[in-house]
Order: structure tokens, then sequence, then C-alpha cells
């Protein structure tokens, strides 16, 4: 059953430009949101802003749920203005958990803001596997969430488009040498639409689960606006079938 | 005050239904759902249908446009694996018909007959299917002819879905009633299009139909309008988001309502919907809704 919660935001942070981080206290969500996971914000009670955004869930700390997102409109804006101890109206958990490996060799490959929902997963997968976490971004600024990551205790690389920090190109190039000295790896990725179209190809000699984003509107399998197109023909939905998928089977 | 609302013989235990399209199958919140005064299904159709391609939905200021282009899984799966588990819910359940010509409503219908669902929905108003949907609904006479093909094949309640996209639908309700209909529902979405910043239309479908918020003074105007034209019961939708604003269409004539799009914005849109109405009821001490029905031109309430 999806709980739907009023929680006090107890910090908000800017990490980047255009980039927050929120922890939110939401008792009940929390207790049951796992890795691949989102909830619905409620940006507005007025009637202007109508539709619940979605976001991933980052990481979670007790009775506490943490976001982090990027400015990219009229409902980002909005939600980056608010202040310690306002209240977010938030539903979840959306979406099925990310399918769980162990014993495996794991590749952690995000861009951008796509690595938000990456530290989370990074940390329960670091209980039972092998992890290398690949962080990519344009540039020194926009790569975030770099020491949360290390503090998990997994292998971190880098990689910034102009070379200011880490290794000098995109996210996916740096993954086929960190690959090819593994067995039988499996991949979790995050990111912008061009970087997950440019996995597809490995998709099919490798298990990769793809963190997907869809206009949403009910995020609760109701509406049927979430439409990903499958190999098999028809359409699944997002957040109810996702929003991680088995690359291989759908088409982007 | 008594919510129940009857409608020749089924009785709604109170009167908000969850709108199609926007509930699902009305089996994704079973608790939920059971308080509903009735669910209506998502539009089924005989064969299955994929839908339009993505994206099929995106906000606009107080509204929302979807092109979702009825995807459904055909009336067979239907019967064999929605329809026992709809069985679970306490309330009413109509079952939404879309159907690209007058024989697959009449399939649809007699596929249906058989089944325990309570009533059907024709709905001759969805903009975002090709062939069908808001073209039937468009000319009273094949609204006519639709309803009256239907009814000949159903003893069940019948609805009928009616368009407000170029069109009075006053005369179509008129139609509807002539030929058989037991209610009429108003009103499906607003032609709508959509464009991104480079001027091409953001919808896989093109256009769209516009709901929420935005729509509901247009839609309360039309039910208005309705009321007066037929004596058949009218059951209004259109940005019903609060239980203020279902009073406003009950006022207006409505015997039931349906709340759409505010499903969307939290599961139990619809509940929050009747408790509102369960509050003025108590606040404004009305006896029945006889108190209420179709009493906007008397004005005040106190
Ligand atoms: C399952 C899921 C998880 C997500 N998790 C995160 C996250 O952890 N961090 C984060 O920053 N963003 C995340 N997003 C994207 C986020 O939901 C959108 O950025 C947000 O809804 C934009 O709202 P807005 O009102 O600011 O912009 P709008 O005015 O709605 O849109 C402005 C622009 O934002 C982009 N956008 C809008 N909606 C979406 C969407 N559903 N998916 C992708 N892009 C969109 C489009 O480019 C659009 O042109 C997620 C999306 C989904 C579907
Ligand atoms: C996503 C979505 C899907 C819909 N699908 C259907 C449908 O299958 N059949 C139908 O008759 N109406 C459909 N509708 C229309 C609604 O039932 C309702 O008539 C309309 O949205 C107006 O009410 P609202 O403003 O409360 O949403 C749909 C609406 C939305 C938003
Ligand atoms: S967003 Fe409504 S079904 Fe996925």
């Amino acid at each position: 059953m999806v709980i739907q919660e009023n929680g006090p935001i107890t910090e908000i942070k800017r990490l980047g430009a255009e980039i927050f981080s929120v922890w939110i206290a939401a008792a009940r969500i929390s207790q049951k949101i796992k890795p691949g996971q989102f909830i619905g914000v409620k940006v507005s009670e007025r009637e202007d802003l109508l539709l619940r955004r979605p976001f991933s869930v980052a990481d979670v700390n007790g009775d506490k749920i943490r976001i982090v997102f990027r400015v990219v409109g009229p409902g980002t804006e909005r939600l980056a203005r608010s202040k310690n101890g306002d209240n977010w109206d938030i539903i979840g958990p959306l979406g099925k958990p990310a399918p769980l490996v162990r014993n495996r060799n794991v590749v952690i490959c995000g861009g951008g803001v796509g690595v938000a929902p990456l530290l989370y997963l990074t940390r329960v997968l670091h209980k039972a596997n092998q992890v290398v976490v690949l962080l990519g971004a344009r540039c020194t600024p926009e790569l975030i969430m770099v020491s949360d990551f290390r503090r998990v205790g997994v292998k971190v690389q880098l990689t910034t488009e102009d070379g200011s920090q880490g290794v000098k190109g995109l996210v996916t190039e740096a993954l086929a040498p960190v690959l090819s000295e593994m067995r039988a790896p499996v991949v979790y990725a995050c990111g912008p639409k061009g970087m997950i179209e440019a996995l597809c190809p490995l998709s099919e000699k490798v298990k990769v689960w793809a963190f997907l984003e869809e206009r949403m509107g009910c995020g609760t399998g109701v509406c049927y606006g979430c439409a990903v197109p499958k190999k098999a023909g028809g359409y699944l939905r997002l957040c109810k079938d996702g929003p991680v998928v088995s690359l291989d089977e759908v088409v982007l | 005050m008594k919510f129940e609302v009857l409608i020749r013989d089924v009785k709604f235990p109170n009167p908000v239904l969850a709108a199609s399209g926007t509930f699902g199958f009305g089996l994704e919140f079973l608790t939920v759902a059971n308080r509903l005064g009735g669910v209506v299904t998502k539009g089924l159709t005989v064969k299955p249908r994929a839908g339009n391609p993505p994206p099929r939905i995106v906000e606009t200021p107080s509204g929302v446009v979807n092109s979702v282009g009825l995807e459904n899984p055909g009336v067979a799966m239907f019967k064999t694996d929605i329809l026992p588990r709809l069985q679970r819910l306490k309330c009413p359940v109509l079952v939404n018909l879309a159907a690209g010509s007058l024989d697959e409503f009449c399939e649809l219908t007699e596929i249906l007959e058989e089944t325990p669902v309570a009533g059907l929905e024709l709905n001759l108003s969805c903009p975002n299917v090709k062939e069908g949907g808001v073209a039937f609904g468009q000319k009273p006479q094949r609204v006519a002819e639709v309803t009256r093909a239907v009814r000949k094949r159903t003893d069940k309640l019948l609805v009928v879905k009616l368009t407000a996209n170029f069109v009075d639908p006053a005369e179509t309700a008129k139609a509807a009633e002539a030929a058989g209909a037991d209610a009429v529902s108003l009103i499906n979405t607003l032609f709508a299009l959509v464009l991104d910043q480079n001027g091409r239309p953001f919808l896989g479908g093109r256009t769209g139909g516009l709901s929420g918020p935005a729509i509901k003074p247009f839609a309360l105007f039309c039910v208005e309008r309705v009321v007066k034209a037929v004596k058949i019961p009218v059951i209004g939708m259109g940005g019903i988001r609060t239980g203020q604003d279902a009073f406003e269409f009950i006022s207006a004539g409505a015997h039931l309502v349906q709340v759409g799009t505010a499903n969307l914005t939290r599961p139990d849109g619809a509940v929050e919907v009747m408790k509102g109405l369960r509050r003025l009821a108590r606040i404004r001490g009305w006896q029945n809704w006889d108190d209420v029905r179709g009493k906007a031109g008397e004005g005040c309430f106190g």
C-alpha cells in the first residue's frame, strides 16, 4: 500500500549550481522504501502545480529519507526554495525495488544527477558483492556525492567530460576497461537518456539494470501515463513495472 | 444524513465515484475503492490496445493533458483476470466501454451482460483515439443509434458519457435519453495541444485531452445545461478536487459526481472529496440530497 506522509525537512543543502540534497523525516515510508523505489512529492497546495514530482530515494537513515534533485522547471524551482522545518507532502514507496544480486561483481555507473539513487543501492549491494562505482559528470562542480560513495567503503572512479577531475571523457567510456577485468559482471546504471542509450549495445552481453525516467501522472499505476515501449511489443508502466528495468527488454 | 444515491436499481453508497482512466481497474487501492460510491473502470475495448507512444501525460496550468489512447488488455482478459478480483469491491462497478464501431459496442455489451458488473458507461467522448471516441459523441444521431443498440442488449444500468468538444451536450444528452440511457455523464477531457520549446507537439499522440481544476467552471456550466435538458440523472465531473467542488456539481443538479485527475495527485483523492462533502453536510445541516441537488439557481444555502 502506498503511504502518504507530511514530513518536515531536516536538512536542505545545495550540492551544485542547480542541485539540491534534502533529508525529510517520514518514518513510515522510510521503514519500507528500498533501493530503486521513489517518492512522489506534492509541490504546492495550490492548483497550479497539480501532479506530484517523482524523485528516487538517494538514501535512508532511520526515519529519514534523502533525495537529491536538479532544478529543471517550476516544480523543482519551488522545492529548491524550501527551508528546514517546511513540511513536504510525500507518497511512497513507489515502484518496484531494484533487483539485488549476491556474490557477484557489480559495477554501479552514474551520470550527472543520476548518481543520486545509486548511493542507497550501493550501500545495500556492498554487503554481499564486490562493488566498483563509476561516477561521471560534465565538470567538477557537477560531480556530486563523491564522498558519500567513498564513505560506503567501495572503490570509486571518477570521470569528467572536461577532464577537470578523474579520467577525461564519458562515464560510459570508462566502463569497458572495468568490465573487461571482471567475471560475470552486473551493471546498475542511472543517468541522462543519452548515457543509458549508450549502454544498450552492452546490455546484449552483460546484465544491465537501468533506472529510466518517463513523464508520470500518478506514480501508482492507475493512469497508464508512464509508458515505455517493450522489445516484445506493447508498453510497460514505468511507475509499476520499474523504474529499474532490464535494459535488454525495452526500446529507448 | 443518508449519503446513499439510488439510480434505477443500483445503490451507490455515496455520490462520489472514481472516474474512468484515473483509477485503473479499481484493484490497485482496494481500501480506497471500498469507501467510494462506485468505481468506473478504465476504458475497455474488444481487442487489447497498446495505447499511444510516450510521452502520454503532461501538466499544464491547473490541469493535465493526457494522450494515453485507451491502453487496456481487452475484454477477454478483463473477464478472466480482472473481473474475479473486482468482485471483492463493496461498491458498484461501472465498466467504461470504448469502441471504434457500433458492432464493437454491441459485442462488448453482450460479453459483459452475463457478468456481475453493475453497469456500463459508454465512452462516446474519448479524444485520444482515431476511430470512434469523440466522433461518435459529437452527433446526436450517432449517440442515439449506439445507445439504442446497446440498450437492446443490456438490462444493466446504462450511462452514456458525453463530450463537450465542439458540440452542445444538451443535444446529445437528449438523444441518449430518448434512446434509452438511464443516465448521462459529463464531461470527458477537452481537446488540447501542448507544444515544447521548439514548437513541436509534446505528446506522443500529438494532441490530447485536458482535465483537472482548469476545466471545472466549463464542466459545471455543461452539467447545469444538461440537467435542464433531460429528466434522467446526470453524473457530473471535471476538476473535482474537494468536497466544495462536488457540492457545486450537485447543486447544479448532478446525482453523482466522478473524481478523475485528483486521483493522480493522491490515491485517496476521491475519498477526500467524500470526506469534504460529509463535513459540509454536517455543517450545513442537510437532511438528504434533495436539500441540495439542483438548487444552484436559488443561490444561498447558508
Ligand atoms: C522514477 C523517477 C525518478 C526520478 N528521480 C529523480 C531524482 O532523483 N533526481 C532528480 O533530479 N530528478 C529525478 N527525476 C526527474 C524529476 O521527476 C523531474 O526533474 C521533475 O519532475 C521536474 O519537475 P519540474 O516541475 O521542475 O519540471 P517540469 O516543468 O515538469 O519539466 C521541466 C523539464 O524537466 C524534465 N522533466 C520533467 N518531468 C520529468 C520526468 N518525469 N522525468 C525526466 N525529466 C523530466 C523535462 O526535461 C522537462 O522539460 C525522476 C523522474 C522519475 C520518473
Ligand atoms: C489519464 C486519464 C485517462 C482517462 N481515460 C479515460 C477513459 O479511458 N475513458 C473515459 O471515459 N474517460 C477517461 N478519462 C476522462 C476522465 O474520466 C474524466 O472524464 C476527465 O478527466 C474529467 O474529470 P477530471 O477533471 O476530474 O479529471 C481519462 C482522464 C485522464 C486524466
Ligand atoms: S504514472 Fe500513472 S501509471 Fe505510471
